[in-house]
């Protein structure tokens, strides 16, 4: 039978920040909050850096060509998270492209940044960069 | 007490943002793994991980307490620190996908050696989305 559950807010019952939701093999489970992402953010750096959308993304900042600063309205309970991502080929590049997390003094609770690359020269403003983090919320 | 709650969808109180419960478990990943790839490889935070076996420079066979329920799964991630290169430029690379574990690349883009340097990366961000068995 159909069934639709209304509700705001989920909250496990032995642990607040913990539900074990089944995984689609039926048998194996896995924990939603931790499978959950805490943030991803798709931007356009090319001109003026603007979001193009996100989640729990409070504000970005332009640190040069290639180089984007994603802070979080809700912080990460720690800096061991993980961050991945990608972006589309600039106009006038020619060879593979890709988003890393730039330097490790900038992986904090509140924000992190990526950069974006055409390999073998260095970075590049990019139309469409997108990043993703899973890990703790605070 | 313990409880289990079998649904098809959920809503917010007011009836709006509809989500399957599908999507819940479809969309949430299933594994991530922020390692250090230097001396003995070791987990910094995890979901659903194992084991890191060192299979040489770059190179690191990441094993799942859970199986995914197919190798048509997807893995993404990106790796930094311990060599600093002209573009410093670094890159993730999925080498063997099996259910249970993925063997991975770690890598730069030399501006001067050219093509991908394998090296042991400090950190290691790795995300798997797919079906758990």
């Amino acid at each position: 039978m159909a069934s639709l559950l209304k509700v705001d807010a989920l909250t496990g019952v032995t642990t607040a920040g913990s539900i074990s939701v089944t995984g689609e093999g039926n048998s194996t489970t896995t924990n939603l909050q931790q499978g959950l992402a805490k943030v991803w953010h798709h931007y356009n750096q090319s001109g003026t850096l603007a979001t193009v959308d996100s989640f729990n993304v409070s504000s970005a900042t332009d640190n040069g060509t290639g180089q984007t600063t994603t802070v979080y309205t809700n912080v990460l309970a720690n800096d061991k998270y993980v961050v991945s991502g990608s972006h589309n080929l600039p106009s006038g590049n020619t060879a593979s492209w890709l988003t890393g997390y730039d330097n490790s003094a900038n992986f904090k609770t509140g924000q992190v940044t990526c950069s974006t690359f055409n390999a073998g020269s260095g970075r590049v403003d990019a139309t469409k960069a997108m990043m993703s983090i899973h890990g703790s919320l605070a | 007490m313990a409880s289990e709650l079998r649904v098809n969808t959920l809503k917010d109180a007011a009836g709006n943002n509809s989500i399957a419960t599908s999507f819940v478990a479809g969309g949430s990943a299933k594994a991530w793994i922020n390692f250090d790839g230097t001396g003995t490889p070791a987990a910094r935070d995890s979901l659903n991980h194992a084991s890191i076996t060192d299979n040489g420079t770059g190179d690191y066979t990441l094993a799942l307490t859970s199986s995914m329920g197919n190798v048509n799964y997807a893995c993404s991630g990106n790796n930094y620190g311990s060599v600093t290169v002209a573009a410093n430029s670094r890159q993730f690379g999925s080498k063997t996908k099996a259910t249970g574990s993925l063997r991975t690349a770690a890598g730069y883009d030399s501006t001067t050696v050219g093509g991908l340097t394998s090296y042991d990366s400090a950190g290691n961000d790795i995300h798997f989305m797919g079906d758990l068995a």
